[in-house]
């Protein structure tokens, strides 16, 4: 018997109705998230619709708990919905649980949460990636066929790529920022985890939009994405970026020379291109990233909502008890990186040196894509590694996103496919970046490699 | 940069953030550890280029009043609410 959550929504959406679509989901996290650990809450009551989405649990619903998996919100309950959760009530969406992720989105592997880890679908010993890592081993464990996610620097795409299931980020100011919880405001952005192209096609489009309430948020037109899914690259300029792959060597870069085989058998024009800055992004992201979040998470500070320590007598004992105790070790570390960047007699050499490279970097990004309408990499440098191989080394877990922050440096788009499986079983991926506000043109590429590999199709031998 | 105890110190404070001595050691040693792979940054000529571009300005809304949050559901998260306030500790002395 065909499983309905195999299916993208459209073909799942001709077999059942919405109410049993949405039990469908439910059934399934039943049977299978005790070995993910991918759902922080489920709506146990949720509605019928014809498109059930988890949340990251970063993003606010009124029915359910904001705990960004950490312990200063650990019984928050938002009094609003996020603009982009509205967005989807009104077209059908079945809110059915919130997922796991790196405590307020800081982290590459879920590893950070204080609730406990999400275990990669394809190998339970393995991470999902981070930080939106339960939302994409929700959907690639066949739980839910959509999810919510949020970006400052891969933070969709990563978990995309190591969990074998399409990510997508979308143009800055794309996506209505509110109602998720800030991290990095100049960054952030809400991304969407689906199994196939189209359908990460079809969530962005009724997420996007201007909101009067980010004043952020974009007023460009939102293209119809679904329209040229099936038209192919034919001719079309694809540039690979040099520095990104001049150093990589085995099972990923053979995954990934056959990926741009594949996209000239579309007959795409593929051509190396060199963008000298890309190798800073870490860092340059881990300044002006942590700048803005030690900024961001100042406001909870133990008065309005949050963890208060009942330690604290006097008030300045409340500030420091409430957030030393309702922080996570990773958390505190960006939050001192961040404050020590903007400090006094430092800001220039740090902050101010990171987003002067940052605005070459861009400049970088605007030369390339004056010659091509896409720029690829693997989306990262290694497929899933093992729970805890990283966690005593910051800087090593930082890298792994050193192929998918560019994109959020510069505000431009970008989407994870996947590209194929290693010698372990492991999933592997393509990322495609696009210049601001071409993401129409994107899901047309990325729907173009997809139809000729259909990795999406594999299942996790775990269900 | 290295980062010593002192200065993790003088971090935490601006940052309002409690750490044991051991604790503030592990922290200094990690952000001294992540600073010198960030001075990576010093490599990289700069010039002609500004830390924030002519076009980057965040665009405004009218201000106008419009309706706010309802006064139950912010109670609801509080962790001390009293008579419609925020409950917080005297700070002003004696």
């Amino acid at each position: 018997m065909t499983d309905v959550l195999d299916l993208p929504f459209t073909e799942a959406r001709a077999q059942v109705s919405p109410r049993e679509y949405v039990d469908a989901c439910l059934s399934a996290i039943d049977r299978t998230d005790a070995k993910i650990h991918a759902f922080l809450s489920v709506a146990r009551d949720a509605n019928e619709g014809t498109l059930p989405i988890v949340l990251k649990d970063n993003i606010a619903a009124t029915e359910l708990p904001t705990t960004c998996a950490s312990p200063i919100l650990r019984n928050y309950r938002s009094p609003f919905d996020a603009t982009a959760v509205a967005r989807l009530r009104t077209r059908g969406a079945s809110i059915i649980g919130k997922s796991n992720l790196d405590e307020f989105a800081m982290g590459s592997s879920c590893e950070h949460s204080s609730v406990g880890p999400t275990k990669n679908p394809w190998d339970t010993t393995r991470v999902p990636g981070g930080s939106s890592g339960g939302s994409a081993a929700a959907v690639a464990a066949r739980m839910v066929p959509a999810g919510l996610g949020s970006e400052t620097g891969g933070s969709v795409r990563q978990p995309a790529a190591l969990c074998g299931v399409v990510g997508v980020k979308p143009t800055y100011g794309r996506v209505s920022r509110w109602g998720l919880v800030a991290f990095a405001s100049g960054l952030d952005q809400i991304g969407v985890v689906t199994k196939t192209v189209r359908e990460a096609a079809e969530v962005l489009g009724i997420i996007a939009g201007h909101d009067p309430l980010d004043s952020t948020s974009s007023t460009h037109v939102v293209d119809d994405y679904a329209t040229d899914l099936d038209t192919g690259v034919k001719g079309m300029r694809f540039g690979v970026v040099r520095e990104a792959i001049e150093k990589l060597e085995g099972e990923v870069r053979a995954n990934f020379d056959t990926a741009v085989a594949v996209l000239r058998s579309c007959g795409a024009i593929v051509e190396e291109v060199s963008v000298p800055t890309i190798g800073y992004a870490i860092a340059i992201y881990y300044i002006v990233a942590n700048a803005e979040a030690s900024a961001n998470l100042s406001r909870f500070d133990g008065i309005r909502y949050g963890h208060r320590s009942d330690r604290a007598k006097t008030l300045e004992e409340v500030y420091f008890e409430s957030r030393g105790e309702g922080f996570g070790a990773e958390v505190k570390r960006r939050i001192m990186l961040g404050t020590f960047a903007l400090s006094s007699g430092y800001y220039d050499a740090y902050y101010g040196r990171a987003q002067r490279v940052r605005a070459k970097l861009r400049h970088d990004f605007d030369v390339a894509f004056g010659s091509y309408d896409f720029l690829i990499t693997p989306t990262t440098p290694e497929s899933a590694f093992e729970i805890g191989a990283k966690t005593d080394d910051p800087l090593s877990m930082y890298l792994n996103d050193i192929f998918t922050a560019p994109a959020n440096l510069i505000g431009i788009p970008a989407i994870a496919v996947p590209s194929g499986f290693d010698k372990l079983g492991l999933p592997l991926s393509l990322q495609i970046m696009a210049p601001h506000f071409a993401e129409r043109a994107m899901f047309r590429a990325a729907a173009a490699y997809e139809r000729e590999t259909n990795y999406w199709k594999r299942r996790p031998p775990l269900t | 940069m290295k980062i010593d105890r002192d200065e993790a110190r003088r971090i935490a404070d601006l940052a309002h953030l409690e750490f044991e001595d051991a604790a503030l050691d592990r922290m200094a040693d990690e952000m001294t550890k992540i600073l010198g792979y960030i001075d990576q940054l010093n490599e990289v000529d700069t010039s002609g280029f500004e830390e924030r571009a002519a076009d980057e300005a965040t665009p405004m809304r009218a201000d106008e009043p419009r309706p706010s949050l309802d006064r139950e559901a912010v109670a609801k998260n509080a962790p001390n609410w009293k008579d419609g306030f925020f409950v917080v500790p005297k700070v002003i002395g004696d």
